[in-house]
């Protein structure tokens, strides 16, 4: 309702808008320090408003739903000085149907949240008593509404579950931060699962070991895929192909890594960290293969750039945000892989990455959780070692991947394998 | 609005209650390459509700200020299903004041075509400097940001809080090289703190053209002299993190590490937050729990002295609150945050520094740091080998780590004058809380046996 008269408001003066609704409420329970510490009920409401006037394009947000007049007019102010726009609004198409929404979150209430958060806190506790354990818990219920003045109007509710468990150790000088999250779109999380994963990293951090420095063979996990992913997503976008700042602007169709690598965006996955059926500029979601075999296929565009690239969108919204990133498993089990390297490292957690030159493909990062593998082996934490590389070319350098895979939430969401990289250099104090 | 928030919160039944509003209307405008990247405006308005039952906070968020004693009562509600042990929460004495924005130049009387032409201005700057400039972000951006906040102790601060920078992002690029640098100005004193910012845009294409032949560092050990700007990040990350109480305050093993009197670095090493600083950044008169802002000693003489507090943490471990507590809007309840954090100076020339390095590095500004409090990174945007007590050439991909246990006791020498870094859109990020204000300064630093990290 509220969208129609924001569009016919605009109307009035543009040639054409297109306005979004979001409204959401979250809850949420905190433990940290070994305790409860906090919970938290929040509601948010969010406008956007794009119009199109002369060719010209004029934004405009506002979280005050009795705030249209000021949402309208101040899109339309700016719009006499927007951007020149490639595009037309999409009219309305069929948008697919993705699981999005679990009722069974509903009735999760606080104390249920608490009583959770504490089975993962006692988990954690009774592995080490010694460790400062935290646990925290949240539930979002999000309604979004689109509609354009070329005739589409969509709408879609999601659901979101987050759990995540960890702590802190201290020994001496040594500190250790670990812990593992889940972002979800349904209720169905294994709580305990989490907890177990968080314990695990404080298990292999018992030890810590010393590290020469050198050039040696790297594991990746799940989660510290990311230094790869990272500037693989820079590159990717096409806004950065468009402009010429991609190091793969010219790489479509060409053998970028390891045939033995494929990466996927698949927004369709049901009740996926980011899954939806449409996007914020009205088109509807769908699978882009993005590295197939090796071999570069896509490239993301929004649909203003890919007007002017003389590319088809791909409905990742104006700002080109990847959403479910499938890395498809290997066929080495991860324990064989670990049993292959005689000296190396295994790289989960980073400090300071993405702060170099990302977009060249260079990462330089203190390893804030990373392992020595000595003789097939995890024998300790290494602290205080940089791993410095370049993204594209670790990724022609894969050695394996495994067969094993985990959904890793956060910066960079999806399904990831272990990903064993021939050689990048490590310093270390 | 004083009259809505005590109204509001008189229904509140728990030990302590306090409300945040914010009103806040910003723009941005944003070049890429030679085009309007986007021109847009943004109305935020909402607040947050905290309420404190027996050592368990209760919060409440929202979007609409409608319904206020509703949110109040939520967050009493929510404090009572968290309490269960003792609330710490040291005393303050209560304020009524009200604290109205001091603008030389007004940004909201300024047209939006004279900021689009500025920051075209700039964008053209970069674009036509060197026909290897590949393409670039350049922008614009202001925000007047009204605050309003009440709490059960009867204090009440209404204060404005203005701010305006302007960023030039340059992108150079020869066959698959790529290379970006970064200029950005302004303040929250007004418009023409970004009037005058040609030089820094040129500065910014001109560096991201000489880094496209540099060679990437040699990875290893060396001796660094840090400038001032990457000094001011140095002190934020190496050790400004770890004197930020809520890591301390129900840790007892962090308490022994962090014992005041311990010796951290040299003698002649002083690290200070002041949040009372004049023109700052991290400047606040109160922080979001209504606590004066002051200047506080961390590092005296070497020594540990002090820590930055919430009126929680400062209760729990009976010291004095700080003025530290802070929320980047009112998503977040406040928390333990550092304001305007420096090194002191001290008496060394940049000649001194340097005339007896063989071979070392020399790392100028930042592109950012981050810290697991111990352990800590930061990225220089670019830096120069020292050979032979000379600077040598351009190196970059920069990038050093340290242990804080240890780094401060390896600086030597300390420069004779103090450097801020200039505003921008960046800030410091704590748990899901960025980017937060806060000023970074220092002179310039000699620190002995620093890793680099690259390839060898």
């Amino acid at each position: 309702m509220i969208l129609e008269q924001i569009i016919e408001k605009a109307m009035r003066q543009a040639q054409s808008a297109q306005a979004i609704l979001r409204t959401a409420e979250k809850s949420d329970v905190n433990f940290e320090n070994d305790r409860l510490k906090s919970a938290e009920s929040s509601q948010r409401t969010q406008i956007q408003l794009n119009v199109i006037k002369d060719g010209k394009l004029g934004t405009s947000h506002t979280t005050d739903p009795n705030d249209v007049d000021g949402v309208v007019s101040r899109a339309l102010e700016a719009v006499e000085f927007g951007s020149p726009v490639h595009f037309e609004l999409p009219a309305a198409q069929p948008i697919p149907r993705v699981k999005t929404y679990d009722p069974a979150l509903l009735p999760l209430a606080k104390p249920e949240m608490i009583q959770l958060g504490q089975g993962m806190m006692e988990m954690i506790k009774s592995y080490n008593p010694e460790i400062l354990a935290g646990a925290g818990l949240g539930k979002t219920i999000l309604k979004e509404e689109l509609a354009n003045s070329a005739g589409a109007v969509y709408s879609a509710e999601h659901t979101n579950f987050h759990v995540g468990a960890g702590g802190q150790l201290v020994r001496g000088t040594d500190i250790l931060f670990a812990g593992y999250g889940l972002s979800q779109k349904k209720r169905q999380v294994d709580t305990e699962d989490i907890a177990a994963r968080a314990i695990e990293y404080f298990r292999l951090a018992e030890r810590t070991a010393s590290l020469q420095s050198g050039e040696m063979p790297v594991i990746f996990t799940p989660s510290g895929l990311i230094a790869l992913l990272l500037s693989l997503g820079l590159g990717l976008d096409g806004k950065n192909v468009f402009l010429g700042s991609s190091p793969l602007r010219d790489k479509l169709g060409e053998l970028i890594a390891d045939p033995s690598f494929t990466l996927l965006d698949d927004p369709l996955i049901d009740f996926g960290p980011n899954t939806s059926a449409f996007d914020d500029e009205g088109l509807p979601r769908r699978v882009t293969p993005l590295v197939e075999n090796g071999v570069l296929s896509n490239f993301i565009y929004d649909l203003d750039t890919a007007g002017r690239a003389g590319a088809k969108p791909t409905g990742h919204g104006s700002f080109r945000q990847l959403t479910n990133l499938v890395v498809s498993p290997g066929d080495t089990p991860y324990a064989e892989m670990l049993r292959g390297i005689k000296q190396g490292l295994l790289v989960h957690e980073y400090l300071g990455l993405g702060q170099g030159n990302p977009i060249n493909g260079e990462f330089s990062a203190n390893l804030a959780l990373g392992y020595k593998i000595e003789n097939g082996e995890i024998v300790g934490r290494v602290k205080d070692v940089m791993l410095a590389g370049n993204a594209y070319h670790a990724l022609k350098d894969i050695a394996a991947i495994s067969q094993e895979r985990e959904w890793v939430s956060g910066w960079m969401s999806g399904l990831f394998p272990y990903v064993q990289v021939g050689k990048l250099s490590a310093v270390a104090k | 609005m004083q009259d809505r928030l005590v109204q509001a919160l008189k229904v509140h039944d728990v030990e302590y209650a306090d409300i945040r509003i914010e009103d806040d209307l910003s723009s941005w405008i944003v070049f890429q390459g030679p085009d309007l990247d986007r021109i847009n405006s943004f109305r935020i308005v909402g607040g947050i509700v905290r309420a404190l039952y027996k050592g368990g906070w209760g919060y409440a968020t929202f979007n609409d200020l409608d319904d206020l004693e509703k949110r109040v009562k939520e967050a009493c509600e929510t404090a009572r299903l968290v309490g269960k042990q003792q609330t710490y929460y040291a005393p303050a004495e209560p304020v009524v004041d009200i604290i109205p924005a001091h603008l030389q130049k007004d940004f909201r009387l300024i047209p939006l075509a004279e900021k689009k032409a500025l920051a075209e201005e700039y964008n053209r700057l970069v674009l036509g400097h060197h026909a290897r400039i590949q393409t670039s972000s350049v922008g614009y951006s202001d925000s007047f940001k009204t605050c309003w906040y009440a709490n059960s102790e009867g204090t009440y601060i209404q204060e404005e809080k203005p701010n305006v920078f302007v960023f030039a992002n340059a992108t150079a690029r020869e066959g698959d090289i790529v290379q970006n640098s970064f200029e950005t100005d302004g303040g929250p004193e007004g418009y023409q703190t970004v009037e005058n910012f040609h030089a820094k845009a040129e500065k910014a294409a001109a560096r991201a053209v000489s880094l496209l032949a540099a060679p990437s560092v040699t990875g290893g050990k060396y001796t660094v002299v840090a400038d001032p700007l990457l000094t001011g990040v140095f002190t934020h990350e190496a050790f400004g993190h770890l004197s930020e109480s809520d890591f301390v305050y129900e840790n007892e093993r962090m308490q022994e590490l962090m014992q005041l009197g311990k010796r951290f670095g040299v003698e002649r090493l002083n690290i200070i937050d002041d949040g009372a600083l004049p023109g700052g950044l991290g400047t606040h008169h109160y922080d979001y729990e209504g606590v004066p802002t002051r200047k506080n000693y961390l590092i005296k003489e070497g020594i540990l002295v002090g820590r930055l507090h919430s009126r929680e943490t400062a209760g729990k471990m009976g010291e004095q609150p700080t003025g530290n507590a802070r929320a980047v809007n009112f998503h977040h309840p406040p928390i333990v945050r550092m304001t305007n954090t420096y090194l002191e100076p001290g008496k060394d020339t940049f000649e001194e520094m340097i005339k007896d390095i063989k071979l070392g590095v020399l790392a100028v500004n930042a592109i950012g740091g981050q810290t697991a409090m111990e352990m800590f990174t930061f990225s220089a945007s670019y830096g120069y080998m020292i050979r032979d007590g000379q600077v040598a050439e351009l190196v970059r991909d920069v990038v050093l780590t340290g242990n804080v246990f240890e780094i401060l006791l390896n600086i030597d020498r300390i420069g004779d004058k103090l450097e801020w870094q200039p505003n921008g859109p960046g800030g410091c990020g704590k748990g899901d809380q960025a980017p937060l204000r806060v000023g970074l300064g220092g002179p310039y630093v000699r620190i002995q046996n620093c890793v680099i990290g690259g390839q060898q």
